[in-house]
């Protein structure tokens, strides 16, 4: 009997940061794909070089470009005004477009994430819990998740103009429409035998919903947030582009087609790209250490191990 | 000696719960509540030994497909702090009745009656499944905790109690181990642990250790009959192994299909701890054996 239970201790907590810890080299592992990538680009933008310029840049003249379109307006000023004070430096470091389009982007973006989850979650369990909502919302949703948000924009245009709230309305939408539905989805396949277990202790109705309920439908919940993401992600960058906004990363790179200024184009692409992976690594992948892969819920869901 | 005792308690019980008026009512309903006769008591008595009592239950689950006649008169009193096995074939009911003990199903006809009044959804049961029941999300003590925190027993006592309940299935060291980096046998004696400790008043027990090795349900086993010797509970166990029917407990309700009736309630009376390759006890498991086979 006593070597069954030493035989299923789990590895205390110090043993695992151990396992955890790999080398810079295994954790760097995921950039040399990019570096492979980036190196063919160069080559071949080397080749076009003598016809082609402008139109297919080098990865040192992108990144020569997105340097410069950071500190340009810095240095404008300095040539200007060379004994201007810390602030003053920062304020025209902000003036550079394409921070601009950045910081638009990047409030508007979890803004209207932010609502959609607030929403999305009200509306997937009052679904969930109430034949009556359920019965009233799928039926809608079914509709309306089909329907690409960004094919809303000229509407939301129309009633409510150009301009952030436009942006707004759509991302929010879009990203509305799936956590709603794996909300609902999650409160609904919340396993019976806990809901017994907790009834058979006498927990009444809104004692179950708060403590079996809510976080049994965690990873449905998550998964649908993530989705709910990627969605926001890309109505937000296409609602930018065709609301007519000045200031966000999508409107920036359909300006500079006009110019055909492929650099700005690479640059705000490239942060763009980094804006979703951060988010997925500050916002997602904490939560679900924390909660469901901690409790071994994404094993009994089927999830895969994430390496990135 | 026993009898003794159990009068005492009982009368100790009468008189503290002022049962007077329910049980006369519920027994004598001429009888004046305020005298305490000798034929009440006993009435009385009769009542409180018997700790739950079935009568002619039936059950129909009626579905859109078919209708299913899964229990027929059904009659049974169990007594307080009995061990009650339950055994028969599968699909002759057994699930069943201890789900419209628990109150997850409804009952189609007949009674059920705890300590003489009729069955309420909120009586203290605690339920063990035969799946892994345990919350994911709480560590095992937050498990054993969770259904003192429904009752709103202060932090300290619940810990304490939590503490007392995991010593008990001898999981102390991994209190703070969330289910899924515990065994299936250290689960399941979680999930023990967790319906021991809301002190329910029966115990209910759905092929608890079915999913488990012979080894560890051995040692399962006799973790039961210690904490039911230790805490004098009442309790129903379903079970497809005869074995552990024989060994566990006090009387053995064998039920058979068709519809889902008993068969015939055995009594076992060797004595405790049981030996499995004792000749009575083969005897007797082989005695139930075919009781369940030919009908
Ligand atoms: N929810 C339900 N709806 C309809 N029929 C049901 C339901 N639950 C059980 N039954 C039927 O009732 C009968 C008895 O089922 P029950 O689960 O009580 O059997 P059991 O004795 O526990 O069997 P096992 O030993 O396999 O667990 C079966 O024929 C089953 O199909
Ligand atoms: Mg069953």
């Amino acid at each position: 009997m006593q070597t069954t239970e030493a035989a299923s201790v789990p590895p205390s907590l110090d043993e695992k940061k151990k396992e955890v810890r790999s080398p810079i080299w295994v954790k760097l592992r995921p950039i040399y794909p990019f570096i492979v990538i980036l190196a063919i680009w160069q080559v071949a933008a080397m080749q076009a070089q003598g016809n082609q310029g402008r139109l297919f840049p080098t990865v040192d003249a992108i990144m020569f470009r997105a340097w410069e379109l950071v500190t340009d307006p810095l240095f404008r000023a300095l040539a200007e005004n060379p004994n201007l004070d810390l602030m003053g430096y920062f304020w025209k470091l902000l003036e550079s477009p394409i921070l601009l389009h950045t910081l638009n982007t990047a409030w508007r973006l979890p803004f209207s994430f932010f609502i959609a989850a607030v929403v999305g979650t009200i509306v997937g369990i009052l679904m969930g819990r109430f034949a009556f909502w359920e019965s009233f919302f799928v039926p809608l949703l079914s509709v309306l998740l089909p329907i690409p948000a960004i094919a809303w924009t000229p509407i939301v245009v129309i009633w409510s103009g150009i301009g952030d709230q436009t942006v707004i309305v759509i991302t929010a939408f879009a990203s509305f429409l799936p956590i709603a539905m794996a909300v609902w989805t999650g409160v609904k396949t919340v396993n019976p035998v806990w809901i017994r277990a907790a009834q058979s202790m006498n927990a009444d109705k809104m004692t179950i919903f708060r403590t079996v309920v809510l976080p049994g439908s965690l990873p449905m919940i998550l998964s649908g947030m993530r989705i709910g993401l990627a969605r926001a992600w890309r109505a937000g960058v296409g609602a930018e582009a065709f609301a007519g906004i000045r200031w966000g990363l999508s409107a920036g790179i359909f300006d500079a087609q006009e110019y055909l200024d492929i650099a700005f184009m690479m640059v705000a692409l490239g942060i763009l790209g980094l804006f979703g992976f951060v988010l997925e690594k500050v916002l997602f992948q904490p939560i679900e250490s924390r909660t469901v892969i901690r409790w071994g819920m994404m094993e009994a869901m089927g999830a895969q191990d994430k390496k990135v | 000696m026993r009898l003794l005792q159990n009068i005492a308690k009982v009368y100790l019980r009468f008189l503290s719960r002022r049962v007077f008026a329910r049980i006369s009512v519920h027994w004598f309903d001429s009888n004046s509540p305020e005298r305490l006769s000798l034929s009440s008591f006993l009435g009385i008595y009769l009542s409180m030994v018997t700790k739950i009592s079935i009568q002619n239950l039936r059950k129909i689950y009626d579905t859109p497909e078919r209708r299913v006649h899964a229990l027929e008169g059904v009659n049974l009193n169990i007594e307080d702090g009995e061990f009650i096995c339950l055994v028969g074939l599968s699909g002759c009911g057994k699930t069943t009745l201890l789900n419209m003990l628990a109150g997850f199903v409804e009952i189609t006809a007949g009674t059920i009656t705890m300590d003489g009044r009729p069955l309420t959804q909120d009586f203290d049961k605690g339920v063990v499944f035969q799946e892994y029941a345990l919350f994911p999300w709480r560590t095992a003590r937050q498990n054993v905790e969770y259904g003192l925190e429904i009752r709103n027993v202060p932090e300290e006592e619940r810990t304490r109690i939590a503490q007392d309940y995991l010593r008990l299935v001898r999981l102390e060291e991994f209190a703070d181990f969330f289910p899924h980096n515990l065994s299936g046998g250290m689960r399941q004696r979680v999930a023990v642990a967790r319906a021991m400790a809301f002190d329910p008043q029966i115990l209910l027990m759905d092929e608890p250790f079915g999913a488990l090795d012979a080894q560890t349900r051995e040692e399962l086993q006799e973790l039961t009959v210690d904490v039911w010797q230790k805490t004098k509970k009442t309790i129903l166990y379903v079970t497809h192994n005869l074995s552990e029917a024989v060994y566990l407990g006090n009387r053995i309700v064998v039920f058979v299909p068709n519809p889902g009736r008993i068969r015939e309630i055995v009594r076992v009376d060797l004595p405790r701890p049981r030996d499995d390759l004792a000749p009575e006890f083969i005897k007797l498991q082989r005695h139930v054996n075919d009781l369940i086979r030919d009908f």
